[in-house]
């Protein structure tokens, strides 16, 4: 019974944020096309009558918007991804055949982290650059979704609604990436980064990018690669692709680990450490973060790429404003090579998004100007630092779904000896991943004495405070809300008068300090993610920030919950402070 | 207690292929065994064992071996067979308490036959042997539960190969979960000391009575069993010799863990009870909270 009820309480929660947020986003350019619908354009492959697949692709768009319909109708959820899988049904190809109406094509953005901010980036440099930009929903990033994103935008002919100027960004999920690269044609691809995750899900971080290699290999060499040159594993995807391949990384040497901690390298996860030509390990002249950084192979000489765009200096000038000058080869031969751009985010993460998205746009020749713009008055996606207020606080809500990604996090909150407010929200559910061991792996150590106020919550809430324990933080110091009570513990025999007993029956003297201990008052009696929100605000001085950390599904109940306090997402795409 | 003669009491954990095995959380079983050492004031140093490392048994008191991806456990398999081999079998026959999870266990195996492609050998110190039955056969992911000596032990399981025994004794019995096979409701294997299992989570945080058992058994090894029946560890980690007070403990012959001072196991008992419950063993868990702070019902 376990299983189902967090899926369908996951279901329930992301369609309600979906549709709240729009299936797809509503672009500052949206204006209606002065072009006409009959020419599809940019159409690479040609269907094999003309007459059936339209038709067919027409029955398809219909059956799936009505289907769509009819579950949203019936309460059967949002009703979005089961569009396009009724689509695809009717005709396997929909997506295809819809795909190459767009005019610009298709971006198409995968890696462990940072796809939806990256994403994001590019949405709003291409939009900046007058381009008509649509996106497959956070989240809706398998199949269905991404079918669904291009058919609710076509009509009963088959044919995509205003296709001129569109380019259509497709935040897509690591494992069905091969999948969706068969069906769209691509124009970039971009691979953000690998780096563990969902173990129970994905398997190994070898074989995902197995799995990429080979989809790349039955990629068109029309299509331009965008790579971080930073990660081993994603870089060394370039080498075997024929068509053209476009880097990016960071040149700062001021962002080494060992510059910035003095007190030695802290505790990093580091997911690739072996050459994948002749499996040497690798070694490092500068490192950012796990095995992000300048490497190379002393054995075969395989050495991270010269990055086409790349960040030679990246300063932070505020907890989410961070400034880096960007140098670009593609630039080489116009009056501004390097160019400063302003990122309104916190952390390294960020910077290799910015720089990804920057990368892209100037892959499909797009100027400086869109993307300085583009990046520097992003609205941050709900989850990634954006600000809410409630109850005469800020809260800011920071997602952090694997161990590198949480370490940032963790690096971006206590990196300048700051004392926090923190809500940390661990949950187990599918959608988490069901194995919550990685969390041994995060540096929580950095975290010890510089939380101010510190609870913890989620489904996993235990296990958290358990590592945190072990962390070092007092147990005083930390307020534990669980989603439901222990039956185990009875209330008439709780575990201090139990102690006591045993401690008078086994005459063991040390116990004796133990039964002056305070009863388990770290253990809140009240359960849920509104009561860890509520004690977390609570604990928060008016005035101050609420820095929360939840996993993926924890950030969904925290936005439902603040939905269901009326706090819209009026307030929380506004950038009000 | 006046002839007493107190030592301070150090424990050395040899941590193998710390950079090769380190997949989900095993680095939590080393915070771990660190602590709860350092709570009763017995120092505890770790020492990585790399690839290329020979291992001198007389060095360590406790061996620590995690998981891998495949990928980076071929070259570990070469290692352990050719460079630690030796100092391994000594180690595990003069009684080191040793834990292999995952990828480790398997190592400690005879062999494992993949999907496809040659066998890789293993130490052989398990009767056991692990076969990959293809891509088609489901992993074994998931929470797991099982029976051991008495008490429950909790964990998660991820693990594509299934482990048979022959006439490797098992951990044991799964009550939850999959287990070395998802046939025969065994889980891991034990010879002497060393404890493969496929249990992570990480295994030792939300099993505090088996990380103390492990720390007891190396204690136990390093000063000697016969010691302890009039010997008592106080909270600063001083051991004292020859006390002769009433309050002196008296020692099971199964199980060393009784020795140390307990901790304040509550969020730990929790934690484990929680997950228990979660699974849907209701029983198991009262037991687990009834059997908190580390102490055994006697």
């Amino acid at each position: 019974m376990r299983k189902r009820r967090p899926s369908a309480k996951l279901r329930r929660a992301g369609l309600r944020s979906g549709e709240r947020k729009g299936t797809l986003t509503p672009n500052r350019t949206e204006k209606p096309s002065e072009r006409p619908l009959t020419v599809a354009r940019g159409q690479r492959r040609l269907p094999r009558s003309k007459r059936r697949p339209s038709l067919r692709a027409g029955l398809a768009v219909v059956g799936g918007r009505t289907a769509g319909a009819l579950s949203r109708r019936l309460h059967l959820g949002g009703g979005t991804s089961i569009v396009g899988l009724v689509a695809q049904r009717v005709y396997p190809d929909i997506v295809g055949h819809l795909a190459t109406q767009l005019e610009h094509g298709s971006v198409i953005v995968t890696g462990t982290n940072g796809k939806t901010t990256t994403s994001g980036f590019i949405a709003a440099v291409l939009s900046d650059a007058g381009l008509r930009v649509w996106r497959n929903r956070e989240g809706s990033n398998l199949m269905g979704g991404i079918a669904s994103s291009l058919v609710i935008r076509a009509q009963p002919n088959g044919n995509l609604r205003r296709e001129g100027r569109a380019i259509s960004i497709l935040e897509v999920d690591e494992a069905v990436m091969p999948q969706i690269l068969q069906t769209v044609p691509a124009r970039v691809v971009v691979f953000t980064n690998l780096f563990r995750d969902q173990l129970d899900r994905y398997g190994e971080v070898d074989s995902v990018a197995a799995l990429w290699q080979q989809a790349l290999g039955t990629l068109s060499t029309d299509t331009i690669l965008v790579l971080n040159a930073d990660d081993p594993t994603t870089a060394h995807l370039g080498e075997a692709f024929g068509g053209r391949v476009l880097y990016f990384g960071i040149d700062d040497p001021a962002l080494d680990l060992k510059a910035q901690h003095d007190e030695g390298e802290r505790h990093q996860v580091i997911d690739t450490r072996i050459c994948p030509k002749c499996g040497g390990e690798y070694s490092y002249d500068l490192r950012f973060f796990s095995h992000m950084g300048h490497y190379h192979c002393a054995h075969c000489g395989n050495q991270r790429p010269q990055p086409d765009v790349r960040a030679v200096k990246v300063q932070s000038d505020d907890f989410d404003r961070t400034r880096m000058q960007v140098s670009s080869s593609l630039m080489a031969g116009t009056s501004k090579q390097q160019q400063e751009i302003v990122i309104p985010l916190p952390g390294i993460y960020n910077v290799y998004n910015a720089l990804a998205a920057a990368t892209v746009a100037q892959a499909i020749e797009i100027g400086w100007e869109p993307i300085v713009t583009g990046i520097e008055q992003f609205k941050p996606i709900f989850g990634r630092g954006e600000r809410i207020h409630i109850e005469g606080r800020t809260l800011r809500l920071l997602l952090a779904k694997n161990p590198t990604g949480f370490n940032e996090v963790l690096r971006t909150l206590f990196n300048e000896g700051t004392h926090r407010h923190v809500l940390f929200v661990l949950n187990d559910n599918i959608a988490d991943g069901r194995d919550i061991s990685w969390i041994w792996d995060v540096d929580f150590e950095q975290a010890v004495n510089h939380t101010s106020t510190l609870v913890v919550a989620g489904s996993r809430a235990l296990d958290l405070a358990l590592r945190l324990k072990y962390a070092g933080v007092a147990q005083d110091k930390m307020i534990t809300v669980t989603t439901a009570p222990l039956r185990a513990i009875k209330p008439d025999t709780s575990l201090a008068a139990r102690k006591k007993r045993r401690a008078k029956n086994r005459n063991v003297k040390m116990l004796e300090e133990a039964d002056q201990q305070p009863p388990l008052t770290e253990i809140s009696h009240h359960y849920g993610i509104a009561e860890a929100l509520d004690s977390a605000v609570r604990q928060t001085p008016v005035g101050e920030t609420l820095f929360a950390v939840p996993t993926y599904t924890g950030l969904l109940e925290i936005q439902r919950e603040l939905e269901r306090r009326g706090l819209t997402p009026h307030y929380w795409e506004g950038r009000d402070n | 207690m006046n002839d007493s003669v107190t030592r301070q009491l150090a424990l050395t954990l040899g941590h193998l292929y710390p950079d090769q095995l380190n997949l989900y959380g095993d680095r939590g079983n080393i915070i771990v065994l660190r602590r709860r050492c350092q709570q009763r004031g017995i120092e505890l140093r770790v020492v990585s064992l790399g690839l290329g490392d020979a291992l001198a048994p007389d060095e360590y008191d406790m061996l620590f071996i995690g998981g891998g991806q495949d990928r980076e456990q071929a070259p570990v398999a070469q290692d352990l067979h050719d460079t630690k081999g030796i100092g391994l079998w000594a180690a595990i026959e003069d009684d080191m308490p040793v834990l292999a999870v995952c990828g480790g266990y398997q190592l400690l195996a005879h062999y494992y036959r993949p999907a496809s492609g040659p066998d890789m050998r293993g130490l052989g110190v398990f009767d056991a042997w692990t076969i990959h039955k293809g891509p088609r056969v489901a992993r074994c992911i998931g929470d797991i539960a099982i029976n051991w000596n008495g008490s429950t032990l909790v964990g998660f399981e991820n693990h594509g190969g299934r482990t048979y025994l022959g006439t490797a004794q098992p951990l044991g019995k799964v009550l939850k979960g999959y287990g070395n096979n998802a046939e025969d409701a065994t889980e891991g294997a034990i010879y002497r000391n060393a404890y493969g299992t496929y249990m992570h989570g990480s295994l030792l945080p939300k099993n505090p009575h088996f990380a103390d058992h492990l720390i007891g058994l190396a204690l136990r090894r390093k000063y000697g069993k016969n010691d302890w029946d009039n010997s008592h560890i106080n909270e600063t980690g001083e051991w004292t010799d020859g006390a002769s007070s009433s309050e002196s403990l008296e020692i099971k012959d199964d199980d060393p863990s009784v020795v140390l001072t307990p901790l304040d196991d509550r969020l730990e008992w929790e934690a484990h009870a929680s997950l228990l419950e979660h699974m849907g063993l209701q029983d198991a868990a009262i037991a687990a909270l009834s059997n908190d702070n580390g102490l055994k019902v006697s």
